[in-house]
């Protein structure tokens, strides 16, 4: 190591190697790691068996303290993850709105700290319960990081003079997200010290760098050394770091944090320095030594707990930032250093070869022709590359080449996706932990279990396998089903997908997919900040929603019917209040006719549902005719929005056709669908509302017959645009239009007469659209009169069908056929 | 067990026109200057190549004039020069990069060359593959002319042994009356053998690489006495393939297996990029004793051209359409010499971004003269915009349209 910190330019190695040596000399004995790093952990437990110390203070959120002895617990198997979130309930940070989505939504944070089998915490806390020590998270916990909203923060957005809600949107930070815990290595990429040794010694990444130099190929006789040696690389990319990046980033307040809990648990423990072990990221053992006032943390809800977490979501793949690459081929790593017998300098050759047969297995499930003679010379090629890279033994980065030159036949990103696929999963693996049952469960996770033991869903659950339900909602059980699943879906957790039903045509019938994953609990550990039961959440998620979209009809109407589909009839009640504001407030077709589709459907199932059906009504009444209020608006609009505003139009005429009761008043949509017909310039729109204006039995058929012989009588520019006009009223009238089909076809032969060829070959398109658009047997009925019009009398048709060929010629016909097919089998197509 | 022979300028025919071989290339006494229009590399760089030898410190794979570590220095270069006795005076002798982009290509090429597998170099036409190859063959082996140029009427013979007619007429099939292909000489030599673009060969002929791959040896029957030919330490062979070909004359799945794919992706990132063409344009310059070189604005502007049109998107993020032609850095480098040799004689000497304008056209517009409405449309959507406050974008601008609209 010494060399290496010679060779970095502007580095005085000699400042850095007695700074580390000062640390390495401290009667408090301080041990570098790096998260999930096989070799550190094989190392700490080594030193923590041979000190045996009284306390180990580890890097790890101190909130979490209590919860050690469930991580320690023989019946927790990580990979598991300690989940630590804070909400502001009062606001002291004055982000609400800001971090949330209304200034009524109190702001939340939620981290989440991996653990995994060789992660040197995991394994220092497994030790320290074997040797009897006590274990202190010293890390400042996350929400003691959030920055306060500012008075001159205020001020400033108040100057921008920009809308609130767009800052909402644009805020990366959004409400609840997770958010990864803070690491050293960030620091350590961004470096001069590790920027000039990547260039000079050609590292690729910084988890290449590291395996290079820390990880494989026993470069170091003992703990010692490699604690020596990491020190000194920490030393350097301290020495070359600014202070101003280790302030922004929280490094200072993190370590002022961890050196008060060292310092106050040795004093009120009366332990010397001697009696403890610090184990945490190597950039940290340079933290002051001085007691500074502690840092006041905002008041608020702070829960932790440990959950069962993944390999995949501690993978970089999954984009967590402080992931590991390869979380599977790690552990092997670490694996093949543990029981008797195992020889740490063969470990990472033990492990490449597993990981090559492991990924060649995988690509021949996935096709490719991989044989055992690619395995060895992926192994050669790899310790060749090993060597010629300066490496003790072959790292990831030398098997990841090695595969990719001997089995990548072409591109990677094509010829070799099925191969790099295979790579991928086998590197990450897809190990899931477990939790102690002694840890007590979230309360929203607690509500989820008990629910599922309720509703007699438990087979569903311990197989990782998707299942199909269909639910019989006129069946109480199967309502019940249907409510926990649509609670779950509106929380986001991945265990229920609607596959069918919700529609208006399939009231009592829905199809869910089932399924269940580790991702299920993490996503109810991070829905537990809306709320302790599914009934809280998913009001508290909906509250949420209506405080972004207030005025938007169609989005108050959905959550309206989503409320009513999760049972939650406070919530209901207090929707159809804001639904009716929504309503009135809102002038545009496409969402008034979306929140009408919404409230028929809901008015349906007012009922079965035991909901007021007269508000319901009356809400249906205002949105119909709030809709006909705005068809006016839309005579004009851009043709990009010709499709939206015609569905709703037909939704809204649907509306009034499906209206047994006459609660709409059928006379306002016909005149305002008549004034917008006589204010649209556009023949596809003018088409449409004439089509419905027939549809609605508002102007007989032959109206249409009418305006399309009008076609043939005008300046050839507009004839041209017939084509449209048919199509428009073929997109809105299906019924009624059959009614006039003899003198609709009758204007259409004269429109056809009046237009010259070229005329009909720009028309061609759009009347072929228009006539594409009808069913079948209402296609074969225009036909028909198209074919009477030209002198078929009737009962002719049914002749023409008939096939009059004799035996004998029918016989011939097979053989032409036949050959013919035998020719065309030998054309190479 | 046969009697292995060593190569030499009898063995070679010259009737054999795509047949290379072993070079006898005269050598200046002093200097890379000679009387060829292009040297081969293993000449070109005998300087830095006879440094990195006198520097070795690891040990070379057998036959391997130096060591796996000291050829990818001699490719991607060393940042300090290297003492070394050249022609019997110590100079400091500098080691230039020769490829540009990911160094881990070189050394996956390198570590393959040292194993039981062949090399094949497979990429986009332009992106360095021979390059590539011939600067591993000088490294390796100290020589690059064992080369065949693969192409559809490339025969078995060629590329394992013929028979001087004449003479077997004569005398009968003897050892001295066999023209050795330049895979049989780097067999017998245990030198790297070259096969450029083996997917324009068809696939009989492919195949006859299988034995030499697996088996390292080929057959002689014609000879009973010594029916064999064997591959000393140190053969192996480097075959390029364009990936444009890849599908024509795909190599078969037992050649495939004998065969580490080294796939060479066209650059990517700008800085590299102007790196490449400055350096080639440079060296080719200086072979066409042409004075002066080409500014760093008008490289940018270049290379910035050509990577725009290559991957459809601009520096602004617009959306720009691709030319069906492939703009890789060599074409790049093509337009650079074309430039400055036009402004040399017909010009001021001084290549300016006019210059690059009017030799541009001709490496976008090829086959297809719908690309001449691709280059238009960049021109008008791209161009025209960074004239208004570019100045060297303003000239090519002007000069681009002026061309094109003539």
């Amino acid at each position: 190591m010494k060399d290496l910190l010679d060779a970095a330019p502007g580095l005085d190695a000699n400042a850095v190697e007695q700074r580390a040596r000062e640390v390495l000399a401290e009667p408090l004995y301080w041990f570098p790691v790096r998260h999930h790093s096989p070799t550190a952990a094989r190392y700490i437990a080594e030193v923590l068996r041979a000190r045996r110390p009284k306390v180990i203070f580890i890097e790890g959120p101190a909130e979490a303290t209590e919860l050690v002895q469930h991580i320690a617990d023989p019946k927790t198997k990580p990979p598991i993850a300690i989940y630590s979130s804070y909400r502001d309930d009062d606001n002291v940070l004055g982000l609400a709105g800001i971090a949330s989505s209304a200034p009524d939504v109190p702001a939340k944070w939620g981290v989440w700290y991996p653990m995994l089998p060789y992660s040197p915490e995991y394994v220092a806390i497994r030790v320290a319960k074997e040797i009897g020590a006590q274990v202190v998270f010293i890390d400042l916990p996350h929400h003691g990081l959030i920055t306060p909203h500012s008075a001159e923060d205020a001020e400033d957005e108040a100057e921008a003079d920009e809308p609130e809600d767009e800052l909402d949107e644009e805020d990366p930070e959004a409400e609840g997200a997770p958010a990864e815990p803070p690491t050293w290595e960030n620091l350590a990429v961004e470096s001069n010290f590790y920027k000039t040794l990547a260039e000079t010694a050609g590292y690729r990444s910084w988890s290449e760098c590291w395996d290079a130099l820390f990880e494989v190929g026993g470069r170091h006789a003992d703990a010692e050394e490699f604690r020596r040696d990491l020190t000194y690389f920490c030393a350097a990319v301290r020495a070359t770091t600014s202070n101003d990046r280790m302030v922004r980033d929280g490094t200072f307040a993190r370590e002022d944090h961890m050196w008060r809990a060292i310092a106050t648990t040795l004093a009120e423990k009366q332990l010397r320095p001697e009696d403890a072990v610090v184990v945490c990221g190597g950039f940290h053992l340079f933290m002051k030594r001085e007691l500074v006032p502690a840092k006041v943390l905002p008041k608020g809800t702070v829960y932790a707990t440990v959950a069962p977490y993944s390999y995949y979501r501690t993978s970089e793949q999954s984009g967590y930032g402080a992931g590991n690459r390869a979380p599977k081929y790690y552990e092997m790593l670490y694996q093949h250093t543990q029981g008797a017998g195992s020889v740490v300098a063969e470990a990472p050759i033990r492990a490449m070869v597993d990981h090559v047969v492991a990924v060649l297995a995988r690509g021949r499930r996935a096709g490719e022709l991989l044989s055992s003679a690619d395995a060895i010379s992926i192994t050669q090629h790899a310790r060749m590359l090993a060597s010629l890279r300066g490496h003790q033994a072959p790292t990831l980065d030398d098997v990841r080449d090695g595969i990719l030159s001997c089995c990548c036949k072409g591109r990677p990103e094509e010829e070799g996706r099925y191969l790099l696929t295979a790579m991928t999963e086998v590197e990450i693996g897809s190990a899931i932990g477990r939790v102690t049952p002694a840890l007590g469960r979230l309360p929203l996770v607690f509500d989820f279990y008990r629910s599922i033991d309720d509703l007699d869903l438990g087979e569903t659950m311990g197989k990782e396998k998707k299942t199909k339900i269909a639910l019989d909602l006129r069946q109480e059980a199967d309502e019940r089903r249907s409510v926990f699943f649509h609670r779950l879906a509106e929380l986001g957790v991945s265990f229920a997908k609607l596959l069918e039903g919700g529609e208006s045509n399939t009231l009592f019938r829905e199809v869910w997919r089932v399924e269940w994953s580790p991702r299920v609990e993490t996503e109810l550990i991070e829905n537990n900040l809306h709320g302790d039961t599914m009934e809280a959440a998913a009001t508290a998620k909906i509250d949420e929603e209506l405080a972004r979209e207030q005025e938007d009809a169609a989005s108050v109407c959905e959550r309206l019917l989503r409320a009513t589909n999760m049972d939650l009839p406070g919530l209901v009640l207090r929707i159809e209040e804001t639904a009716g504001h929504a309503i009135d407030a809102d002038s545009r077709l496409v969402s008034l006719a979306r929140a009408l589709t919404h409230l028929t459907v809901l008015r349906r199932q007012a009922a079965r549902k035991k909901i007021r059906e007269d508000v319901v009504v009356d809400l249906e009444g205002r949105c119909f005719a709030r809709a006909c209020f705005a068809i006016p608006e839309i005579a004009n609009v851009p043709v990009e929005d010709h499709e939206e505003v015609l569905a709703a139009l037909k939704s809204v005429a649907e509306a009034l056709l499906g209206d047994s009761a006459s609660t709409f008043d059928r006379d306002l949509f016909v005149e305002n669908v008549r004034s917008a017909y006589a204010e649209s310039t556009s023949p596809y729109l003018r088409g449409a509302m004439c089509g419905l204006l027939t549809e609605t039995r508002a102007q007989p058929a032959e109206v249409l017959s009418q305006e399309i012989l009008k076609f043939a009588q005008s300046r050839p520019e507009v004839m041209l645009t017939c084509g449209e006009f048919l199509d428009g009223v073929m997109a809105t009238s299906r019924t009624a239009i059959m009614l006039g089909a003899q003198s609709l076809v009758e204007a259409f032969d004269v429109l056809l007469r009046a237009a010259s060829w070229e005329q009909f070959l720009t028309m061609l398109p759009r009347a072929r659209k228009a006539f594409e658009r009808l069913h079948d047997r209402s296609r074969v009925a225009f036909a028909d009169r198209v074919a009477q019009l030209y002198g078929l009398q009737e009962g002719e048709a049914d002749k023409l069908a008939q096939l009059d060929t004799s035996v004998g010629a029918a016989v011939w016909m097979a053989r032409i056929d036949a050959r013919v097919a035998e020719v065309m089998k030998e054309w190479d197509f | 067990m046969a009697k292995a022979k060593t190569p030499s300028a009898a063995d070679v025919s010259p009737a054999t026109p795509q047949v290379t071989a072993p070079p006898q290339v005269p050598q200046a006494p002093d200097g890379p200057e000679t009387e060829l229009l292009r040297e081969p590399a293993e000449v070109k760089y005998r300087r830095e190549l006879e440094a990195l030898r006198q520097n070795e410190s690891d040990q070379a794979p057998a036959a391997w004039k130096l060591s796996p570590r000291s050829v990818l220095t001699y490719i991607t270069g060393a940042k300090k020069p290297l003492k070394a006795t050249i022609d019997g005076k110590v100079v400091e002798v500098t080691i230039t990069r020769k490829f540009f982009g990911d160094d881990s290509i070189v050394e996956r090429s390198i570590v393959t060359l040292a194993s039981e597998r062949a090399l094949l170099l497979v990429g986009d036409p332009g992106t360095g593959k021979s390059w590539l190859s011939e600067h591993l063959a000088a490294a390796i082996s100290g020589t690059s002319l064992l080369t065949i140029q693969g192409t559809a009427g490339t025969t078995e013979e060629q590329i394992k042994y013929s028979w001087n007619i004449a003479r077997i007429i004569a005398e009968g099939p003897k050892p001295d009356n066999m023209i050795q292909s330049p895979c049989m000489l780097a067999m017998r030599a245990g030198k790297i053998f070259r096969f450029e673009e083996i997917t324009r060969c068809v696939g009989d002929v492919q195949d006859a690489l299988v034995s030499i791959c697996s088996d390292k040896t080929i057959a002689v029957p014609e000879l009973p006495d010594d029916p064999m030919v064997f591959a000393r330490p140190g053969f192996n062979i480097i075959a390029t393939a364009n990936a444009r070909d890849q599908g024509v004359n795909d190599l078969s799945a037992a050649l495939k297996r004998r065969f580490n794919y080294i796939h060479i992706p066209v650059v990517s990132d700008q800085k590299t990029e102007v790196e490449i063409v400055r350096t080639r344009s440079a060296e080719l310059l200086e072979r066409y004793k042409i004075p002066g070189r080409i500014e760093e604005p008008v490289l940018k502007l270049l290379t910035t051209v050509f990577r725009e049109m290559r991957q459809g998107t601009t520096g602004e993020g617009l959306s720009v359409q691709k030319p069906t032609t492939t703009l890789s850095t060599a074409e790049a480098i093509g337009v650079a010499l074309d430039s400055a040799i036009h402004s040399r004689y017909f010009g001021t000497g001084t290549v300016g971004p006019e210059d690059i304008a009017r030799n541009l056209i001709g490496s976008i517009v090829k086959e297809d003269l719908a690309d001449l409405k691709v280059l238009k449309e960049y021109m008008n959507l791209v161009a025209k915009k960074r004239a208004a406050g570019d100045p060297a974008w303003k000239t090519f601008y002007e000069a681009a349209i002026k061309v094109l609209s003539a």
